[in-house]
């Protein structure tokens, strides 16, 4: 097991390298620069000290290089769209909206998604079951700029009940967390019906039947823990891809989070920002598929991780 | 008895608390969306914190019928030979820090500009026409030798290359810079409430950095004109998307909203008196590579112009967010010559004409083109996609041609426009400052479109140094037909943009003008100071 972190690790590293060798590539490739102008050019002479200012005017494998030393050191640089502070605390700052709505979003719409999946599957063909297949097809397919325009108008505008956007007031977090948390609901209602009724068509439920355990005992005891394996899988690269804010809920909600900079850092040629962040998602995924690895042998000891089965 | 008592107590002292709070106006706005870099309109244009024009106080500004203002400066003269402007500024007018505000401030703001790569400078050379801009942005001459004194404490000296008899309404874009603050922080005063200090009618309070919306409030030091009739002000740009916006307008949460094309009908219904209109004085138009075929001919250029059917495009895909553009400037623009804009009209058989007359009878052999348009925000967003994808079927009913359609970022565009990457364009520009060498300037000597007209060139510099405004008027005119008989352009329309305003709204601000425009924050010092809420 440790053997196998350890090179797990390492292959964090190779792919953080790949990635960030890519992104580099990609982002120099596309034509303009951070201090072209929207309307008008700056003068050449100008254009040309800027560029020297930030190092831009160095060959590409310097400037990647130089990069890369600095995030060795934690030092990602200014981001051009907010000089006086550094990319790790525009990150710090902008990252919390984003983590608290888009956390909470998953944190409450798993398990719910799960309790509606179960219900599902042990009400098979019920009106509960229909239900919620058609509660898992709508939160999948409706866009999420649908479903917040949609709490808008019915909870802010309609009922007057609740403010329709903004921050950081905690009753203004409901509506995006309540959109955040229709795909997490969704997919794991879903995930959790299927695994569900996968698990209980296998042999050794009938057997526990046939022991004489009784049905709560296999449900929640054998069933659940043999039908949590694909959970686990979704679960943490969906709590990344909610937790790092999305742009369409954050500008629908004005939430002053980090999905924007996902966008504005690529439209306005922010280098070093927009490393950073797709440095921050590659590191993220690669731990999560490590901890998920882990979490898999804990789950099913038939499970071992590194393929020493 | 005693929990009574302090009960009371505790009642008495919040209720005394929240007077004040009660009593401040706060007005909750959209605003434009920019990066948010710093708070110096002086330093960034593009890229500026929101509000950073409100803070500081113009030379000039316009009021609602756009007459021009006079704010840090009390009065103008020009001299004799036209080339030397002389701007008296008013006494007393201090720094929120209390410090003096001086014209070694103003004249500081441009020597900075110049020098320190600020994304607006191209204004202060075709616009401005100060005397060695050009070569000091260059980097081949000193900063000393612009033309730009402060020859006391209250009195500015400009001088400039050639006579501008309209730069009284340049200054509305020239604010201070605190000198004293770049002295001891450099350019990052502007980065940090903290450390910012105001000379308008507004100071900041907050700056949500995020999405760039900031709260201005009264400033208790400024002495100038305006003095604002609310509290505190709340400018947030992710209000702007009418989208955003009016779920908030009608939730209360904000005071005005633009609207797109599908809000306007449900808008309209339920707030008649609320609505409100603003001709942008802004044009779109197609722009070509003048030395790319096929566009390196006239009459392919001809036969676009006569192509376009505007009432149609004004009536159908862009009803109520934009009118028909014959000229490149807007009606109510100074200079706007009705005359001239009659002759842009829908002509298909003159359009098939002047494409069969270029070699391309009914379009044969024609090669296909692809348009290039800036995906961009605000009310260009709404016009310029649909529009292009009218012109597709119109050029290809009228004239038979394949135009293929690409949205581009705006470096991107722009990279593609200045470089001559391709051969077609549409492109909007909104005005400056209100004269019409501004959207003559566009194509003057290169301009932004690397245009170069001789005899348009002549023409335009003798009108820009015009001191009578009949003749000059006049020779813009000219410059017009030019244009229109050489086909530099095709002008297609000017947008105008809808709002809705809460009825809590009052004040000369949010009233029309008298051509029935409001121009809401497009004029931002005039309309922020002249608004009130019930």
């Amino acid at each position: 097991m440790l053997g196998h972190i350890i090179r797990r690790v390492l292959s964090v590293a190779f792919t953080f390298i790949i990635v960030s060798v890519i992104i580099f590539l990609m982002m120099h490739s596309v034509p303009g620069g951070p201090f072209d102008a929207n309307d008008m050019p700056v003068s050449e002479a100008v254009r040309a000290k800027m560029m020297a200012q930030w190092g831009l005017d160095q060959p590409l494998h310097v400037q990647y290089f130089n990069y890369m030393w600095g995030v060795l050191h934690l030092d990602f640089g200014v981001p051009f769209q907010s000089p006086g502070e550094t990319v790790v605390e525009l990150i710090s700052r902008a990252w919390v909206p984003s983590l608290v709505l888009g956390g909470l979003g998953v944190l409450i719409g798993a398990p719910l998604g799960i309790l509606l999946g179960m219900a599902a599957a042990l009400n098979r063909n019920s009106w509960i079951d229909y239900v919620a297949s058609t509660v898992a097809t709508l939160g999948l397919t409706i866009p999420v700029f649908v479903t917040s325009m949609l709490l808008i108008l019915i909870f802010a505008v309609w009922l007057n009940w609740l403010p329709a956007s903004g921050w950081p007031q905690p009753n203004r977090w409901i509506l995006p967390i309540a959109c955040y948390a229709a795909i997490p609901l969704a997919t794991y209602a879903r995930y959790t019906r299927s695994a569900v009724l996968d698990t209980l068509n296998r042999p050794f439920v009938t057997v526990l039947r046939a022991k004489g355990l009784s049905e709560r005992r296999i449900i929640f005891q054998h069933v659940m823990r043999n039908s949590a394996i694909p959970l686990v899988t979704v679960f943490l690269p969906m709590f990344i891809g909610t937790a790092t804010g999305s742009i369409f809920v954050e500008a629908m909600f004005r939430v002053p989070g980090l999905g924007a900079y996902f966008v504005s850092s690529i439209q306005v040629r922010d280098y070093t920002l927009q490393m950073a962040l797709m440095l921050l998602i590659t590191f993220m995924y690669c731990i999560a598929y490590l901890l998920s690895d882990i979490a898999y042998a804990l789950l099913n000891p038939r499970i071992r991780v590194g393929g020493a089965e | 008895m005693n929990t009574l008592v302090r009960l009371a107590g505790v009642l008495v002292a919040a209720t005394a608390l929240s007077i004040p709070a009660f009593a401040q106006t706060t007005v909750v706005a959209p605003s434009g969306s920019t990066a948010g870099t710093y708070m110096d309109y002086m330093k960034t244009v593009y890229d500026r914190g929101t509000g950073s024009e409100l803070l500081q106080i113009p030379i000039a500004t316009f009021d609602k019928e756009f007459e021009l203002t006079p704010m840090a400066a009390e009065s103008w003269t020009q001299s004799e030979d036209g080339l030397t402007w002389t701007f008296k500024l008013r006494s007393g007018l201090v720094w929120s820090d209390g410090e003096p505000l001086t014209a070694e401030d103003f004249v500081f703001a441009l020597q900075h500009a110049a020098t320190s790569g600020y994304d607006f400078a191209w204004y202060w050379d075709f616009a401005g026409g100060i005397k060695g801009w050009k070569e000091v942005t260059e980097g081949t001459a000193d900063v000393s030798t612009l033309g730009l004194k402060a020859v006391d404490d209250l009195t500015i000296e400009v001088t400039t290359v050639a006579p501008k008899p309209y730069l009284p309404s340049v200054t509305s874009l020239w604010y201070p810079v605190p000198k004293h603050k770049v002295d001891e922080l450099g350019d990052d005063w502007s980065l940090d409430v903290s450390t910012i200090v105001s000379s308008g009618p507004f100071e900041i309070e907050s700056w949500e950095k995020s999405n760039n919306s900031v709260v201005l409030t009264k400033s208790d030091t400024y002495t100038g004109p305006w003095s604002p009739m609310i509290d505190r002000l709340e400018l947030d740009p992710t209000l702007n998307a009418p989208e955003v916006g009016l779920p908030a307008f009608l939730a209360g949460d904000a005071d005005y909203s633009f609207l797109n094309t599908g809000q306007v009908p449900v808008a309209t219904s339920r707030y008649p008196d609320g609505i409100r209109k603003n001709a942008v004085f802004a044009t779109s138009y197609i722009s070509y590579d003048l030395d790319a075929a096929p566009f390196n001919d006239v009459n392919v250029r001809r036969a676009f112009y006569y192509a376009v059917n505007r009432d149609e495009l004004t009536s159908t895909v862009l009803k109520d967010i934009a009118i028909p553009a014959g000229s490149i400037l807007p009606p109510g623009y100074p200079g706007y010559n009705p005359d001239i804009a009659a002759e842009a009209v829908f002509d298909p058989e003159k359009a098939k004409k002047f494409l069969a007359d270029a070699g391309f009878p009914n379009g044969e052999g024609f090669p296909d083109v692809e348009i290039w348009y800036r995906d961009e925000g605000g009310y260009n967003k709404a016009i310029v996609p649909a529009m292009a994808q009218y012109l597709q079927a119109e050029f290809k009913e009228v004239l038979g041609i394949t135009l293929n359609i690409r949205a581009l970022p705006g470096p991107e565009w722009m990279d593609g426009l200045r470089g001559k990457k391709n051969n077609i364009f549409i492109a909007p520009y909104e005005y400056d400052y209100l004269d019409p060498s501004n959207f003559y300037g566009i194509f003057y000597n290169g301009g932004r479109h690397g245009y170069f007209i001789p005899e348009y060139d002549e023409i335009v510099a003798k009108a820009d140094s015009e001191s009578d405004w009949d003749t000059r008027y006049k020779l813009y005119a000219e410059a017009e037909q030019l244009m229109i008989d050489q086909g530099l352009i095709v002008p297609l329309v000017h947008p105008v943009t809808i709002a809705v305003v809460s009825d809590q709204l009052t004040g000369d601000g949010v009233q029309p003008n008298s051509l029935g425009f409001t121009q809401l924050d497009r004029l931002g010092h005039y309309f922020f100071t002249h608004i009130t809420k019930q």
